[in-house]
This record gives structure tokens, sequence and C-alpha cells, in this order.
């Protein structure tokens, strides 16, 4: 296919606001009459409070209100309402708002709120998934059985249990006993943060009129919205939230996050705007965390390396609340097979409570932390039977005719995981590896991979479309950019849709629910499959509509007629055309009666028949698989134990390239990213539940001299059909095969398995000693 | 305690009054309107909030305001000049290095503090210079290959 404007690096239209520092975020906002809070967070991580004494902090200069959880009389989510905006009794982690001060300036609230005094009762604290699940361990949602929550998910009552998923596909003894041998493995993706380099942040204000008015570093204005309308019972309309520039998101800005809590305090002052803007150390344990995932894993193989049965128990350190956590679970366990077909799958998910940060959304959402595990595990698995890995994984790659664990049926347009592992085994695996020197010992490791999205059966995205009287177009969305480049997205779309140039194409900058489209959220790599189409959509309902105008004003049959961008024309005689400018607000005639509707257009778009698991834990929830392989060459310093990336390469099956300069930052982001979870980065708590390292100066986040020396980035492009132009999603699936393949080229290097990120120089040091 | 200090802020003389305990990033930001630096973390490590302090790059979120007294500072607003950007911001936008955009005014300021000292800098100083900086967008490539690309356009311009 021939496309002018699709695959070309067609520039990215809010690049100039941002390199000029025009661009504006969150905390670059200041409203009049603003006030500002801080926040105190518990000693303990679990704990009842007795009393909290703000006499003191009262009188502090500058403070106008101080806030507590007192009389807060719902709990709120969107999965499972188990969330509280602030303390009410009970403090259940380390980063619980207990109280707010609401000062003039930020320094005063700081200052005022070292004066309040609060008393309480410690209580036992859990830190593991694995201690919360022992039979005399204490509860920590007492009442979870009470909470409200959507149909077919939410807490085991009377358990630590949060959410329990199981996927099954055909009879697993059955699978165990058709098997020859059976491998065993456990594997943990430790907790992480999204870190994105803009802190959290948001500004709520409730108005004289009852209306709420609220700005955040969101991804999710409209579930903002109608969670804070359900809150404090005003119509929805009545809640206007606004999406400035988002500095980074990566997951954890999805889901509601602090607005909850922001609209909380503000909500004791109204008519006055209240910000608070997240420090790193409140970004990292008051907003939400990633992974804690801990996977288990049975296989069973037939002697010559067919995969017969997968069991898998997923266990997730899911945080004091389950509600954004528990689908990263879900998501965990169901595409745990990796890019690989299993005939028999038993595939058991727990998210858990803990007394540690909420788990949310990451980059990858459950896809990398249980895909590293059978990546891992296919590697050991050859060695143990003794063939060639690439081998073993091609007799059992997915592909047309074959079935994932939720028993879709694959085809052709699902693309093709065995020529992404075929570019990549060229790559990097055609020669030899270079030999140990007296520096350094070399490895490489390869993974395949395999993507869903990952969403909800309502989940649309829409489009509103303006053409003006120039031929030039307005497009609105609500896609939140947070850096990914939807905007460009967009723009060439529309543009190859349209036939006009991009520059022609003006691109909404920011999203306010009052003018915005409704989205459900901007998550799970979606974006370019469901707002591409949307957009589609939106530029076939208005070239019909020019058409009809044209028919009109050329006396000829809307069938006769052929859009060209710029005017339309009549398909067998082009020198009878009008140009576009002349339909737009209608066609007027020359006595001055004009026909014809103004040329706008609506449109949504949503993946075709997603649905809800059913009592298998099947249905239809890949709906549009990605399928990949990426591969690293490692060097391991003997001196140090420091594991160096030379070159990381990737290649997916992308459906289509949209722009490839935009494209190959996402990969190389998602590529690094993962390269810090497997070599550097992990939040730790203590025994106590106490956060040992919520700085970046003890959060070990790569800069430019951890990146590869070399990225190597491939696509393959089987059009699939559903995405715009055959287009899949990118954004999560560099992060996937990561991990494993460091880790499986660490053990080509230096012949040792781990099973646990991140590999520190320090964990290779001692095993290099002990060996 | 309020003190007063002057500094000349994009070729202006300005005269701010300020808290004893006052970052320079506050004071840039809160006072003078100059929202273009940012605020990644508070310990020195990510880079966004860096501006130029009498032509060396400073991580203005640990600089006392105090110590900025009598300096002349340029931050990212008074890199451009209306519609004429910089080409180092020209050369990054050019190589991609632009995504959410956070980290980028602090990576202009770094590289303009490198290459106006010295336009000759080694891949391994500019590698050094953007090593004060955290970018969890790009993965550091684009930035890098902007940054070289900065270099080339300087050195034209000269």
């Amino acid at each position: 296919m021939n496309f002018k404007y699709i695959g070309k690096n067609v520039d990215r239209p809010d690049a100039i606001k941002k390199a000029i520092g025009k661009a504006v975020f969150i905390d670059d906002i200041k409203l009049p009459g603003m006030l500002y809070a801080a926040i105190l967070y518990p000693e303990y991580a679990h704990a009842k409070i007795i009393s909290i004494d703000i006499s003191e902090a009262k009188k502090s200069e500058g403070v106008v209100k101080i806030v507590t959880g007192k009389g807060c009389d719902f709990r709120f989510g969107d999965n499972v309402q188990d969330r509280l905006p602030m303390a009410v009794d009970r403090v259940l982690y380390i980063g619980e708002p207990v109280a707010a001060v609401l000062a003039e300036n930020p320094n005063q609230a700081k200052t005022a709120l070292k004066k309040i005094k609060v008393k309480y009762e410690p209580l036992p604290v859990i830190v593991d998934a694995m201690d919360a699940l022992k039979k005399d361990a204490v509860l920590l949602h007492p009442d979870s059985g009470n909470y409200w929550h959507l149909p077919g998910i939410g807490p085991e009552a009377g358990t630590n249990i949060g959410d329990h998923y199981c996927c099954k596909k055909g009879d697993i003894e059955k699978g165990f006993q058709e098997s020859d041998h059976t491998f065993e493995g456990e594997f943990v993706y430790p907790w992480g943060s999204s870190a994105a380099l803009e802190p959290h942040g948001a500004i709520a204000q409730f108005h004289e009129d009852n209306t709420i008015e609220i700005w955040s570093s969101t991804i999710c204005p409209f579930v903002v919205r109608e969670d804070i309308a359900r809150k404090y019972k005003v119509p929805i309309g009545d809640v206007r939230v606004h999406v400035p520039e988002v500095g980074g998101c990566f997951g954890y800005k999805s889901d509601v996050t602090i607005e909850q809590t922001v609209a909380w305090i503000a909500h004791f002052v109204p008519g006055r705007p209240v910000k608070w803007m997240c420090s790193r150390k409140e970004d990292f344990l008051s907003s939400l965390l990633g992974h804690g995932i801990r996977t288990k894993f049975k296989v069973g193989v037939k002697k010559d390396g067919k995969f017969v049965a997968l069991q898998a128990a997923i266990y997730h350190s899911t945080g004091a609340y389950v509600d954004t956590g528990l689908h990263i679970m879900r998501g965990a366990t169901h595409n745990c097979t990796g890019a690989y077909e299993f005939p028999y799958c038993y595939l058991d998910g727990y998210s858990i409570y803990t007394n540690t940060t909420p788990v949310g959304a990451y980059r990858g959402y459950g896809h990398q932390e249980s895909q590293f595990g059978i990546e891992r595990m296919i590697d050991i698995i050859a060695r143990k039977l003794n063939i060639d890995s690439f081998k073993l994984r091609e007799m059992n790659y997915l592909g047309p005719g074959k079935y994932t664990a939720l028993g879709e049926l694959l085809w052709e347009s699902n693309g093709s995981v065995k020529q992404c592992s075929d570019i990549i085994k060229k790559k990097l695996f055609s020669g030899s590896k270079p030999k140990e020197d007296d520096k350094y010992y070399y490895g490489r490791g390869f993974s395949a991979l395999m993507k869903s999205p990952k969403g909800a059966p309502f989940s649309s995205k829409s489009c509103f479309l303006k053409f003006n009287v120039d031929g030039s177009v307005c497009i609105n969305m609500a896609g939140a950019e947070v850096g990914q480049g939807l905007r460009t997205v967009v723009r060439q779309i529309a543009a190859e849709t349209l036939k006009i140039s991009p520059e022609r194409i003006r691109v909404y900058t920011e999203i306010d629910t009052q003018f915005s489209p409704w989205e459900w959220q901007t998550i799970g790599s979606m974006f370019t499959i469901q707002g591409g189409r949307a957009v589609i959509r939106a530029c076939e309902k208005a070239i019909q509509k020019l058409k009809e105008t044209a028919s009109q004003a050329l006396r000829v049959d809307t069938d006769m007629l052929e859009y060209a961008g710029d005017e339309i024309f009549l398909k067998h005689d082009p020198s009878i055309k009008i140009e576009i400018g002349r339909l737009v607000h209608g066609y007027m005639y020359p006595d001055g009666i004009t026909v014809g509707e103004v040329i706008q257009s609506t449109s949504d778009a949503r993946l075709p028949r997603y649905c809800n698991p059913d009592k298998n834990g099947q249905g239809s929830m890949g709906v549009t698989y990605t399928f990949g392989a990426q591969a690293c060459e490692i060097r391991i310093e003997k001196a140090t134990g420091r594991t160096i990336v030379d070159h990381f390469a990737s290649c997916f099956d992308i459906g289509r390239v949209i722009n490839p300069k935009q494209i190959r930052g996402q990969v190389n982001g998602g590529v690094m990213m993962a390269i810090g979870a497997t070599l550097c980065e992990e939040i730790k708590f203590d025994k106590n539940g106490k956060c040992l390292n919520p700085f970046f100066s003890k959060y070990r986040f790569p800069n430019i001299k951890d990146a590869p020396k070399k990225y190597t980035v491939e696509f393959i492009e089987t059009p699939e059909h559903i995405g715009p132009f055959g287009a899949r999603g990118i954004g999560e699936h560099p992060v996937i095969g990561v991990a494993p393949s460091i880790l499986n080229a660490i053990y080509d290097a230096i012949g040792v398995d781990f099973f646990e990120i991140p590999v520190t120089p320090e964990k290779i040091k001692k095993t290099l000693e002990g060996k | 305690m309020a003190q007063k200090i002057s500094i000349t802020v994009n070729g202006i003389k300005r005269t701010v009054e300020i808290d004893g305990w006052e970052k320079l990033v506050d004071v840039l930001r809160d006072k003078l309107g100059l929202t273009g630096t940012k605020k990644g973390c508070d310990d020195l490590s990510c880079g966004a909030c860096t501006v130029i302090v009498d032509g060396e790059a400073k991580k203005s979120c640990s600089m006392p305001a105090i110590k900025a007294d009598g300096t002349t500072i340029l931050t990212i607003e008074g890199l451009s000049k209306g519609k004429t950007i910089h080409p180092i911001q020209k050369a990054l936008i050019e190589a991609g290095a632009v995504q959410c955009g956070y980290c980028t005014p602090g990576i202009v300021l770094e590289l303009y503090a490198l290459f106006t000292k010295n336009i000759d800098a080694t891949q391994e100083e500019i590698t050094n210079a953007l090593a004060k900086h955290l970018c969890r967008c790009t993965g550091y490539e684009a930035i890098f290959e902007g940054a070289i690309l900065a270099q080339r356009y300087m050195k034209g311009n000269k």
C-alpha cells in the first residue's frame, strides 16, 4: 500500500513548546486565591489512630485550615471501592495521608504540619503477600466483604485476598499425565516506580455553585470526573477535569491516584482552589507503585520439547488497597504463557493486601512480571532436555490456528512471533560471542513476548472533528499525551484519510472534560488502535457529509462523487468539481439560499467483542495481540560484577509503522526503563513497612551511561484488521522481554541462573566470589 | 526572614524579596513566573531544574536563592527569541529527543553551558554532561544524537 503520510517522520506538534519551556504542566498552574496543602504521613505502616492534636498547628502562621479523615463516610475505587481519601481511624501503609494543612504558601503548610501530634497504637505489619496468606495473619480489611465491587471480582471476606482470578484451559491433571517431564520455577519481579520525571500533582476547587473543578496530571480525566461526582453527589457534568501537559506517565497516572485526597482536602474550603504537588518521596510512597509479583510455574513437556501443560500461581503483593492492582494480577495471570501455546493451563492469580503503597499500572501491566518467568523457564528447560533453545521456542510458538490460554483462536492477522524471532536470531546469534578476557565475561540472551491490550468491554475512545472554511481541520480527542506522541499519530492518520497535509490539521492540546469527547482512559497501548480508528471513522463521516452537500451543489448523486482532499469532483468528468471550503458551512447558491450540514462529525471506537471472563476465566480479553522478540549482548565486569548491556535488539510485529522516529523513541525508552528494573531499580520496604529508598539518589534510575551502546529496532508489518491502516500498539511492549533476555544472557556469561530482579553488581559479585 | 537579592535574569535586572530558606528554583518559578524550569526531585538527581548561573549549569533546586545574589542567570525562557528557537532546541526536536518534555529545558541549558564553554567538547564530555540529567522517556539515544547535532549546528553558526 502506498501512503503519503503514514510511515513518515511527521513532526511532533507539541515539541517546540516543550523545548522552549512554555508547555504548561500541573505545577505551572497558579490560580487566584490558591491554597497549598501539605500532608502528614504516619510513623507506622499499620496502626490505629488514637488521637490527632491540631491545636498548636492551627496557630501557625498562614494556616487556613487543618483537615483529617474524621467524618469521611465513603470509600472510592473503580474496581473495588476499598480506598479512602484520608485515613479515618487506621493507617494501612506508610504513605497514607493522615492529616493535611492548608496554608497561603507551601512553606507555611509544611511548617505547621510538624506541629500536629498524632497518637497511634501500632498493629502487626505485613509486607509480603506470602505472609498475608498465613492462617494467623492480621486482617488488613476486616470489612472487605462489604466493599462495593464490579461483578465477578473483589475481595474474599475474612482473608487478605483482595481478588482471585483463575484461568483454566482443559484439564490440567490430564495435561501433566500426558507430559514426559515437569519443571518448576519461582520468580520475583519486585516493586518499582514508574517514576515519571514529573511527579503527581493536582488542584481541586469546590465552587460556590456546587460545581467541582479538578486539574490533574492524570491520563484518565473521565474516570476521575465520575468518581468525584459519585462521592460528592453532584451530576457528573458538574465536575470538570482539566489535564495539562503530562510529564511522563508509564502507568502510574492512570486510575484515580491522588485526586480524591486533594478533593477531600479542598471540600473543606469551598471557593478556594487547593493545590498539592508531590515531592519525589510522596510520588514514590503516596501515589502508586508497580509490580510486586511472585510467580510459581510448573511446566509439563513432551520428550521432544513440545509444551503440554502450564500451571501457574501468581502472588501479587498489591499493597494497602486492591482497586488499582487487581487487573495487573489478572493480566499477569492470563498472559503468563508468553508467546507459546500450552494445550492445558491452570493459571491462578491472587492480589493480596499488604501494608505497603498500593500497586497500580506500570508500563507492561503484568506482562513482563510473569513472562519474565516463562522465558527464563524455557532457557532452563532447553538446557535440561539438551535441545537448542530457539528450536524449543519455535516448536511451541503461538500462531495461526493456535489457541491462547484465554481460548482465543489466532489468525494470520494477529502477527508472527516466528518472523520477529528469526530476525533477532539472525542479528545477534549468527556468529559467536566474544571470548572471556581479563576484564569481562560475555553473554547473549533471548526472549520472545506476547502483549494483549488490557481494557474493559466499554473502553471506547472518541473523536470530534470539524472542517474550517479554508479546508483545514480541527480534531479534538481526549487521549492523554504523555510523551508517547499520540498527537502526531492523530495528525498523520487524519491527514492520510482526509488527503490533506498534516500541517493543516490542528490537533487538540489539552483535555477538558467540559469540551473533550469521552474517553475511558489512555491506557493499555490502545490509543493508536482505538483512537486511530475513531479518527478514521470521524474523517469518513465528514467526507460523506461533504459529498452530500456537493451532490446538491453539483446536482448529482453522492456515489458519483470523488473526494480529493481540497475538492470534490465528478468521477466520470473531473472538470466538474467544487472546492471543499465552499461546502464546509453549507453550499450557498447564487441567490444566497444555503443548503447542507455544517461539516463536523463525531465518532468512537472500542475493541470489538472484548468481554468479561467466563466461569473458566476465559473469553475475548486479548482481541488484538502483538508478538515480538528481544535479545541482548552483555558484558559482566569481573572486578565489580556490573552488567553492561552493549546491544539491545527488539523486533515487533507492529502491523503498520505510523511514525518511525516516534516508534523508535518508544521502543528505546521502554527498553531502558526495563533495563533499570532488571539491573538496579527496586523499592524496598523493611519488615516494619518503612520504605528504605524513596529518593532518586537511592532508587537507582538509569542515566545515559547505563544506556546500551547500540539499540536495534526492527518491525514486521502484518496488518491487523482492527487498528488504523493495520497498526497495533507499541507503548508498553518494549519492556516485556528485557528482564528475561538479560538474565538469560547472564547465565550465558557466567553460568548462574537468577530468578529474581534486580540483578545488581553486588549480587553478581557475591555469586562470582562463591564460585 | 525576608531579604532582598538582585539578580539579572535573561538580561533583565530583578530585585526579589526572598525568605532565607528559599531555593533558587522556587524564586524563579513562583516569584518570577519562569515556570520553564522544572522540579523532578529534591536531591540533585534529575537535572530538570538546571539553569545557567554566571555561565555554569547549576541545579537550582539545591541552590539557596541567597547565594544567587548578584549573579547573572539564564533560564530556558531566555534562550529562544520569539519565534526563533535556539539551534540546541532545533537539534533536540529533530533528533526526536523531546517526548514528554519535562527534562528538556534542563538538558537544553546543560548543553548550552557545555558548548558555550567548549564547542569542541568530545563525545565523552557530552555524555558526562548529559549524565547529570534523568529522562524516563527516550532511552537516551535520541538525546545523545540531538546533542551531537546541536554541536554541529552551533559550529555552523559561529
